[in-house]
């Protein structure tokens, strides 16, 4: 029998030199990318912690360390060959890129994909659980694999919950490692289930998660080199609590707080894995122990492809399937090169977010009102805020996730006398107080069966008007507690004010600086159009617990809204415009911005403060609402195609429809397509059909002194564009290690993010629904090819300056192309050489 | 005359059934046809028992010409109550659905499977005999484990439907005991026969095949209402899609509650199978209610609180109060199937759920006050229903839990900054909420007048030694859970936390028995 006094015994082994295990305890933890709560889940790069190798070897470390694939099966390419999307000539020019390995040649390629699914590599390293699972003989329904990550995720979901459970975990005030510790004492659970002596094993491990971890990895004769590969594999098992983990301590980083948070949840699943090497002291297991201990042993070290001929197969059909489109829009572009834009003044000008749907939406207006110029910037309109909502203290940061929110910008209602603020501001909160205490009725242990006898009826109405589109299941959170009259007049309060001991607002220099930035960024410093529309988007869905994701990523998995309006408005600041022209920008006095918002999922535009509009600009306004309709509709129809609504006589109420249907899971498409980065005049691209699958920026390297604008794109823009790029990637080439799974199976855990189906690990990524229509995949698993239409040798200097930069476009993250130049279009082949493409 | 026409109510029923025997390969090719038709075979469901509950209304029960074993319709305000409940929740799932499983390889085979479940339930409600009523109490069952495992690849799908078949089939024995008895005791299996007996046995005491035959169903209920300590399966069963869950814990789940309203007449002979189900359902009741209060998944929660109202349920029926117990199935089932279908909501209510500054902390007196408040409203609100708490033990008690639940909603509203907005308006909703209470069973005990029996007096000592325990344990919990918030930190909450949360581990040593009598290879992954 094994008792806590044996723990002691088993756990004096040489002591690992901890300097050395807390540098592989951080490389480790570092291998993790961060996942955002629902509340404003925005995309993340599942590979980021990746960074630094090629995306070759992360394929080969992902197959050899967690056996999961990051290429397509091999019946994709197949089919690629087949429908003749793939030639010969792509393969070949797959073939001439040097993967240090040995290949086969074009027929040998070919008649791989024929072959079976590629096999495992040789050597991996392997887990207690995993060990167990071999000698239950494969029976899966007893993996212990599985209890373990199932009883990781349950208290996780609890020490970590946002709001779910009622009766709250005790630990939560403490650390992870000692709150888990402690509620172990308690838990039979796992005795339950059969692992003997899981309390006493655990109460005899050190109290220190880093001493814990090291204590572990010295009892179980990990082979030193194989360390590093055993603590990432542990946390590849629990990746969506550690993701979330990851999470709070980029969160914290941000703002400079240390967080060790994934140390501590990394020494919770160490410590698992010991208590299952405890349960077991039989022969059977200690041999099939100390024979994948000499598996792990004879591991190769950083062995890459050279271990795996198998993947560089599938990675030479990978590059050429991306070569193959890589082809057809760079014919595209060339032939399309000769345009340019009139320097006339245009009728409206009309920035939008370089998000891919504002491709099809820009494509829709310039044909429905000719003459305008549409120009695409990052939707938070360079204004990284915290938006404050009536009655709180706190708001969401809208900016970019690279960035903490400048300034703080308090939601106010317009024309609202002081004494109606005072009014509008109580009742929110005794509305907020009321429905606490209602919710508290309805999910406690006793008043829950007068809940459902007193209100359970009413539930009957409710179920049919959410059925047929009348009623949204819950209220719009955004408008929750406000008076229908209030709603529409909520917006952002720019003037400087302290509120709370808080500085909000902007103050007049501020508002200046802030605004000759944008401007200068957007590239757009000169012929203003009377009317210049900003444009933030969100979404329209219901019932959606990822919704968040498909408002702007820019504004951190907000809608744009307020971003659009506070630049609008600083924009039109008389004495803003004073100063701007004292800096060489001059805005005509007849110029107005219009702070608008794009609602991606039914393609309709909104204008906001529309009141303080110069009375001689209203028959032009009148214009551009008339043409707005027009151009939404385009654009609707043009979607329309891949929801499944093509030939529909009603395609604009079937759209709406959508949005408001509770039991729809493809609301919009999203991102899905995404493909290109396109940064550049617009002439580049102008009246060519992209189809939603182009990041846009408007950039003109000639009025760029200095290239910090170039820096801006390439350090921001272009990394967010291609951690959209590659979550969509990892969602389509792997769902269920990269992708949060089948929807219909989510089951929203501590408000914050999903699990599929009853238990399991919390799922990160996006669900199979949102890459793939029942009969095909909607996006095509193609790393982002980057255009930038700037002086290669200043690209260069950006890309030896930052790291963040180098490490995409070196180890082929993203594809890199200069546009523009006197040799046409070329391909960065690595280390700041330029060929021809 | 109106026998034949009785028969039309199948007609939605057997539309949906048809469509439940299409064979998959056929379903999955159109996928869209079969989400067409269902819809239109659910829509017909509902007219029918719309017109079924109209004719039953204006001419009184209705049912079709007796046959000892056989098949037969038996229309009655129960019957019609239920009819238009189930198929207006399986209308809405059916809708739910068609665009919910959109571009699933297998969406065809789901309405398939959706519609010969929905279908069994509607001819269990309908049947009038007791024949009838088994065949499609088995349907549902097997209508069930084919939507539980219709991801067959998911090992905790396959594990929780063996559990459910195990329960399932134990209850499928108890129900054949109780209609062999039946038999034995009454002579025929049509209800017209039953009824008849029952009621020249009332007033006598029961014999003894009677009395077994009552144990034998409340034990077929409480398997078929996932009550403890079989109750695993229900909270495993998320592992199939959202629509599977609200046609669950909306419609299938009350086949249990269902039986024993359908049998009161027979069970209210035998006092201590009554006092049985009062004991396992006011026990789970609590046990579901405390362990959905440490959930952290939404549909785990929803799950637990299934446990709990069906607990409550059995409670119900176990103290003799019938209506109250078929107005509970009816609240529960709207409740439930929109809280499944709407769960992906959860994501808005948290963003809208921030707590007003300065957050006020519980006011130590709170309890007291509220107890004060809700006793003076409960006075007002039984004198003008006249609902006496003395002489109807299920009344008294149920009345008293009622209060509670008034208490805890009162509680919350009194903070620190006692803001007479507040309490006047939580004391106002207090007031609404005991209105509609009263209002609601006086309604549902007056519609059941006649079909269902009435409450019922004291049966016996154990009767009222029950009826305490029931009222103080539930008296105990609510004070627990107002003091749950700082009990956090000693050890002793701790415990009982990580105890709670883990359901007792009941559920665990039941995976582990199955696992261990059951092993089996699992099909590989789809």
């Amino acid at each position: 029998m094994k008792g806590s006094t044996m723990n002691v015994m088993t756990l004096v082994r040489p002591a690992l030199d901890r300097a050395a295990m807390e540098a592989a305890i951080a490389a480790a933890c570092n291998k993790i990318a961060p996942l955002w709560p629902l509340k404003h889940f925005v995309a993340v790069n599942p590979f980021l912690g990746f960074a630094g190798h090629s995306f070759a070897d992360t394929c080969a470390i992902m197959r050899r360390v967690a056996h999961t694939e990051m290429l397509m099966p091999r019946d994709f390419y197949a089919q690629a060959v087949a429908a003749g999307v793939i030639s010969d000539a792509d393969l070949e020019a797959a073939l001439a890129i040097d993967l240090g390995v040995p290949l086969p040649g074009v027929a040998g390629l070919k008649a791989a994909l024929g072959q079976a699914r590629r096999a495992k590599p040789a050597a991996v390293v392997a887990t207690i659980a995993e060990v167990l699972d071999d000698l239950a003989k494969g029976d899966r329904l007893a993996s212990r694999t599985a209890f373990m990550v199932d009883e990781i995720s349950k208290w996780c979901a609890g020490y970590f919950d946002g709001g779910q459970a009622s009766w709250k975990a005790p630990g939560r005030g403490g650390r992870p490692y000692a709150a888990w510790r402690a509620d172990m004492r308690h838990d039979h659970n796992p005795e339950a289930m059969g692992i003997t002596g899981f309390r006493a094993v655990i109460a005899g491990l050190p109290e220190d998660p880093v001493d814990a971890i090291i204590a572990v990895v010295s009892a179980l004769g990990t082979p030193q080199h194989t360390i590093g590969d055993y603590l990432h594999r542990g946390l590849f098992d629990i990746g969506g609590w550690a993701a979330y983990a990851r999470y709070l301590v980029w969160d914290n980083a941000l703002y400079g707080r240390p967080d060790d948070t994934l140390v501590q949840l990394l020494a919770i699943r160490m410590a698992w894995g010991y208590a299952l090497y405890r349960e077991r002291d039989d022969a059977a297991f200690r041999q099939a122990w100390a024979s994948a201990m000499a598996d792990a042993a004879a591991l190769p070290e950083g062995a890459g492809l050279a271990g795996d001929p198998d993947l560089a197969i599938d990675l030479v059909w990978q590059n050429a399937y991306e070569i193959a489109f890589q082809r057809k829009l760079l014919e595209r572009l060339r032939g399309n090169s000769g345009k340019t834009t009139t320097p006339e003044r245009p009728p409206v000008q009309a920035a939008f977010c370089i998000d891919v749907r504002s491709e099809v939406y820009r494509r829709a207006l310039e044909t429905a009102f000719p003459g305008t110029a549409t120009v695409g910037f990052a939707g938070f309109f360079g204004y990284p805020i915290e938006y404050v909502p009536i009655g709180r203290e706190t708001g969401g940061a809208q900016c970019p996730v690279l960035l903490t929110p400048a300034f703080t910008v308090c939601e106010a209602v317009a024309d609202a006398g002081a004494e109606e603020e005072i009014e509008i501001l109580g009742l929110r909160l005794l509305r907020r107080r009321a429905a606490r205490a209602w919710k508290s009725f309805k999910l406690s242990a006793v008043s829950s069966f007068t809940f459902v006898e007193t209100a359970g009826l009413l539930f009957a109405a409710k179920l049919a008007s959410d059925t047929s589109g009348l009623t949204r299941p819950v209220g719009d959170p955004n408008t929750d507690g406000l008076d229908a009259n209030v709603i529409g007049r909520t917006g952002p309060q720019l003037e400087a004010r302290t509120v709370r001991g808080r500085a909000t607002g902007f103050t007049a220099e501020q508002a200046l600086a802030q605004a000759e930035a944008v401007l200068r960024a957007m590239s757009m410093t000169e012929n203003f159009a009377p009317l210049a529309m900003l444009v933030g988007h969100g979404s329209t869905s219901a019932n959606n617990p990822h919704a968040s994701g498909l408002d702007c990523g820019a504004c951190g998995g907000h809608t744009g809204e307020a971003n659009a309006r506070v630049a609008a408005g600083i924009l039109n600041d008389p004495a803003v415009r004073i100063g701007l022209g004292n800096r060489g920008i001059f805005i005509p006095a007849d110029t107005w911005f219009l702070g608008c918002l794009h609602d991606t999922t039914t393609d309709e535009i909104r204008i906001y403060d529309e009141a303080g509009i110069p009375a001689g600009l209203a028959p032009a306004l009148r214009e551009l609402k008339i043409r707005l309709a027009s151009a939404s509709a385009i654009a609707r129809h043009e979607r329309s195609a891949l929801l499944g609504l093509k030939g529909a006589a009603d395609i604009d109420a079937r759209v709406i429809a959508r949005s408001r249907d509770w039991s729809q899971v493809r609301p919009e498409w999203g991102l899905a397509g995404n493909a290109a980065f396109i940064a550049g005049p617009r002439h580049h691209t102008e009246g060519l059909d992209l189809g939603g699958r182009a990041f846009l920026h408007s950039y003109d390297w000639r009025a760029d002194q200095g290239f910090g604008v170039l820096q801006l794109i390439m350090t921001a823009p272009m990394v967010v564009a291609s951690w959209i790029n590659l979550q969509y990637y990892g969602s389509t080439v792997n769902n269920k290690a990269f992708g949060s799974g089948n929807k219909v199976l989510h089951n929203v855990v501590g408000t914050l993010g999903v699990l599929e189906g009853n238990a399991g690990d919390l799922k990160t990524g996006l669900p199979w629904q949102s890459v793939h229509d029942g009969t095909r995949f909607i996006h095509e698993p193609l790393r982002l090819n980057v255009f930038i239409d700037a002086p290669e040798a200043a690209m260069n200097d950006i890309i030896s300056r930052h790291a963040s930069v180098r490490e995409l476009v070196d180890n082929g993250w993203v594809h890199l192309f200069s546009l523009g130049g006197e040799h046409g279009i070329r391909r960065y082949a690595g280390g700041l050489q330029w060929v021809e493409a | 005359m109106t026998e034949p026409l009785l028969w039309l109510a199948l007609a939605g029923p057997l539309a949906l059934l048809t469509l439940g025997l299409v064979p998959s390969t056929t379903a999955n090719a159109a996928p869209a046809m079969m989400a067409r038709w269902s819809r239109l075979a659910a829509i017909a469901a509902l007219a029918g028992a719309v017109c079924v509950a109209a004719a039953v209304a204006l001419a009184g029960p209705l049912h079709t010409a007796p046959q000892p074993i056989g098949f037969g319709l038996w229309a009655d305000r129960l019957t019609a109550v239920m009819f238009v409940l189930v198929a207006f929740i399986g209308t809405i799932v059916v809708s739910y659905s068609r665009n919910y499983m959109d571009g699933d390889a297998n969406h065809g085979r789901f309405t398939k499977w959706l519609c010969f479940t929905l279908a069994s339930v509607l001819i269990l409600i309908v049947s009038g005999n007791m024949v009838q009523f088994a065949l499609a109490w088995l349907a549902t069952s097997i209508g069930l484990n084919r939507l539980l495992l219709f991801y067959r690849g998911r090992p905790a799908a396959i594990l929780a439907a063996r559990k459910k078949f195990i329960a399932s089939r134990i209850s499928d024995l108890c129900l054949l005991g109780a209609m062999w008895l039946f038999y034995q005791a009454f002579g025929g299996l049509d209800y017209g026969t039953i009824f008849a007996g029952a009621a020249a046995l009332s007033g006598h005491a029961a014999p003894l095949g009677i009395t077994l035959a009552c144990f034998l169903i409340v034990v077929a209920a409480l398997l078929k209402s996932a009550q403890f300590p079989l109750h695993g399966w229900l909270i495993e069963v998320m592992e199939t899609p959202t629509p599977v869950s609200a046609l669950l814990h909306a419609g299938i789940i009350n086949a249990g509650g269902f039986l024993l309203l359908r049998f009161s007449d027979v069970l209210v002979l035998s006092a201590p199978a009554l006092d049985t189900l009062a004991l396992v359902g006011g026990f789970t009741a609590l046990f579901g209610s405390m362990v959905m209060l440490t959930q952290s998944s939404i549909k785990v929660s929803l799950a637990w609180s299934t446990i709990a109202q069906m607990g409550f349920m059995m409670l119900q029926c176990g103290l003799g109060a019938w209506s109250a117990a078929l107005l509970h199935i009816v609240a529960h089932s709207c409740y439930k199937a929109h809280a499944f279908l709407s769960s992906g909501s959860v994501v808005d209510i948290a963003r809208a759920s921030w707590s007003p500054s300065p957050g006020g902390a519980p006011h130590p007196a709170r309890m007291g006050i509220a107890l004060g408040v809700v006793l003076a409203t409960a006075l007002v609100a039984s004198s003008l229903f006249g609902a006496t708490l003395n002489q109807q033990p299920g009344v008294f008690a149920l009345g008293s839990i009622m209060l509670f639940g008034l208490t805890h909603l009162i509680a919350q509203s009194i903070d620190e900054r006692p803001n007479l907005f507040v309490i006047g308006r939580t004391l106002a909703l207090a007031v609404v909420v005991a209105v509609t209470y009263f209002g609601l069973q006086w309604g549902a005990a007056a519609l059941m007048a006649g079909t269902l029996p009435g409450n019922a007096a004291l049966r016996g000592p154990l009767t009222l030694v029950i009826v305490i325990m029931v009222v103080g344990a539930f008296a105990n919990v609510t004070l627990l859970q107002s003091s749950l918030g700082r009990a956090g930190g000693s050890a002793r909450g701790r415990a009982l936390y990580v105890h709670v949360s883990n359901g007792f581990y009941v559920n665990t040593i039941a995976n582990r028995l199955v696992l261990r009598l059951w092993p089996a290879r699992a099909p590989e992954a789809l």
